[in-house]
């Protein structure tokens, strides 16, 4: 499955986005860490001068120890479990003077002094540092959304602006079409990948119409002007062939020179024709009613079907359209009855129908002898059939790939059979 | 041996249609020498005064120095496109019948052609007895020749009436069956091969056809027809070539 397209610029930009929520989610978790680190060492550095102070308090005997709030006489020290402790633990308490509750820390540590065993609960408010913390951790979330909406306006702003002679010159590449003497519009832009790509584009677009322009001049000139030479060997073999004095084995070989000029003739004419439907010559493109055109064909050669012992039955749909250029669909047409008529076996009818959108045609016959992919293919049954040039079904493909339709091939009880459809 | 193939012909033509024939003047306007060399041979051997053009400038001081009855105008000459020599005959309203020879994918051209007055075009390579049958058609609708019965012993092809007879007999014939003949009568005497009959049948749905053996129908009725007739023609099968029409020696 191919990927899916993303701009450039949005792609860009995301993976800018990413980075920079990379760096961001480091840069607060640092940041973090350093506060909570300030806070364990201000707190432990408050609970042990708070600790010596209570444990000096208790070892003066003379003091009164219930002074001193959450310190608890541990009578039996057994149900204690010393590895426990210190513990710490951070809670919020709601503090008499204050509104809000405020968070504290509380550490409960083990007294244990010549005057008893002790557990003392200490407190030591955190409350600004969390704030502190809380802000930072804000002020990061707050820039990075700041940063994504500003990156976001300004990849629309590129797109917009920067981007706007990229776009153009793109628009005007997609217009392109060979053969149509083409000017790339001048796309006015400072930036120099632009300029340079627009130059770039513009001999690129020049060396393919020049190349284009020497390959059809060629293949004109060589479908054309082949045309006399033959043309010539085919006058003198007919003055050969009209000549009673010529011997029957001579003949024989005058004819094959002949049809061979005659094959080579056709041949020229319909790579020709070949190369100027690849090349878009024909254009005309028209909705066409099949009904008519395809019935004045099929009386044309009705006899040919006949003489040959086969039956042509034509089944038309008279609100058939097909959109293309009519000399095209005259060489599609052609060219599938040519087909028809050339394998058709007269086991059974040679059908042509139009239905809806679809047009069928199809003929009895025996099966391919390649592999029926290769059908639409140049020269590929050709070998087989005298006088068979093996460019019909091909310059038929070539027709529907150019003009929007589909064409099948299926064989099956010993029918062959074609349908053209528009692509949905 | 031409020569003599020419006086065989003419001796085998009724005396008034060797003098018509022989006043036909045509002018072949074709650059290759080669080509345009066997065509005037071909159609002098038919009984045509022809002359040669081998390029636009020499075939405009030919035919604005002389008349000719037909101009066979090839449309690819070196120094111009042949139809600036037949839109400017046709603005002069020169009175000559132009028969326009195009290669067979330049649709263009042929409809240009027709359009600027051209009465027929055929496309390259043709057939020399299909030049033949367009050269007399031609002549034939601008009245040119002053005849349209066209005969070869007892039988006679009446050209504006379709009727064909032997001696006062009359013949039915389809109408593939009579273009056949008519082909025949302007090709008298000269191997037809398959390909040109079916051309000339068919017209540019010949392509389609995958063997031209299955003109034999056609020849094989248009022959029973004739002989049930009585007709001393024949259609004679020359061996993977194609078929002769002669008279009955």
């Amino acid at each position: 499955m191919r990927p899916k397209s993303i701009r450039l610029l949005t792609k860009t930009t995301f993976i800018y986005l990413v980075f920079i929520l990379i760096a961001f989610f480091s840069t607060a978790a640092f940041i973090t860490q350093r506060i909570n680190s300030f806070i364990d060492e201000d707190t432990e550095s408050y609970f042990n001068r708070r600790e010596r102070r209570v444990v000096k308090v208790i070892e003066e005997s003379d003091r009164d120890l219930s002074e001193i709030n959450d310190l608890v006489i541990i009578n039996d020290l057994s149900g204690i479990n010393m590895s426990s402790y210190p513990r710490y633990k951070d809670t919020t308490l709601v503090v008499s003077q204050m509104d809000d509750p405020m968070l504290f820390r509380v550490k409960t540590v083990i007294l244990l002094t010549s005057n008893g065993n002790f557990e003392y609960r200490m407190h030591k408010n955190i409350s600004d540092f969390d704030k502190f913390r809380q802000g930072v951790l804000g002020t990061i979330t707050n820039t990075f959304i700041i940063l994504v909406l500003v990156l976001t306006l300004f990849s629309l702003f590129l797109s917009g602006f920067l981007f706007r002679p990229f776009h153009r010159i793109l628009g005007s590449m997609s217009r392109y079409k060979i053969g149509s003497d083409f000017n790339l519009p001048d796309v006015s832009t400072s930036t120099t990948e632009f300029k340079k790509m627009q130059l770039l584009v513009g001999k690129m677009i020049s060396r393919i119409e020049s190349d284009y322009n020497k390959l059809k001049e060629y293949t004109e000139n060589m479908a054309h002007e082949m045309q006399t030479p033959l043309a010539i060997i085919r006058s003198k073999a007919e003055v050969l062939i009209a000549d009673d004095n010529l011997m029957n084995d001579h003949s024989k070989t005058v004819k094959v020179i002949y049809d061979e000029a005659t094959h080579l003739s056709n041949l020229g004419n319909t790579l020709n024709l070949l190369t100027k439907i690849e090349n878009g010559e024909y254009d005309r493109v028209e909705k066409l009613n099949t009904f008519d055109i395809i019935s004045r064909h099929v009386d044309a050669v009705k006899e040919m079907f006949e003489l040959k012992g086969l039956n042509l039955k034509v089944d038309l749909d008279p609100g058939h359209t097909l959109h293309l250029d009519p000399l095209l669909f005259d060489v599609m047409l052609k060219n599938l009855l040519k087909n028809a008529l050339r394998y058709g076996l007269g086991v059974g009818p040679v059908l042509l129908t139009t239905k809806g959108k679809v047009l069928f045609i199809s003929n009895y016959g025996n099966p391919l002898p390649f592999d029926s992919a290769k059908i639409f293919n140049r020269f590929v049954g050709s070998n087989g059939a005298k006088s068979a040039l093996g460019l019909g079904l091909a310059l038929v493909k070539r027709i529907c790939d150019l003009n929007k339709l589909s064409i099948t091939y299926a064989f099956s009880d010993a029918q062959h059979t074609f349908t053209i459809e528009p692509i949905a | 041996m031409q020569n003599l193939h020419r006086i065989d012909f003419l001796q085998n033509l009724p005396i008034y249609l060797c003098i018509n024939r022989l006043s036909m003047k045509l002018l072949i306007i074709e650059d290759n020498a080669e080509l345009s060399d066997d065509l005037a041979n071909f159609l002098t051997d038919n009984g045509f005064v022809v002359e040669v053009a081998f390029n636009l400038k020499m075939a405009q001081q030919k035919v604005y120095d002389y008349s000719y009855d037909l101009i066979i105008l090839d449309l690819g000459l070196p120094d111009g496109n042949g139809l600036e020599l037949l839109r400017e005959a046709k603005s002069k309203r020169l009175d000559m019948g132009f028969l326009i020879v195009t290669a067979r994918n330049a649709i263009e051209d042929k409809v240009t052609g027709l359009e600027l007055g051209a009465d027929d075009y055929i496309t390259k390579p043709f057939h020399k007895a299909e030049l033949n049958a367009r050269v007399r058609s031609i002549l034939r609708r601008k009245n040119a020749d002053g005849n349209n019965v066209l005969e070869l012993g007892n039988l006679s092809v009446n050209l504006l009436s379709l009727d064909v007879t032997v001696g006062e007999k009359p013949i039915d014939l389809t109408r593939k069956e009579f273009d056949l003949l008519v082909y025949f009568m302007y090709n008298k005497y000269r191997v037809l091969t398959k390909e040109s009959i079916v051309e000339h049948l068919w017209g540019d749905h010949a392509d389609q056809a995958d063997s031209f053996d299955f003109i034999y129908n056609h020849i094989k009725n248009l022959r029973k027809k004739l002989q049930q007739a009585g007709g001393d023609v024949q259609i004679q099968s020359v061996y993977g070539m194609g078929y002769k029409f002669s008279q009955n020696s």
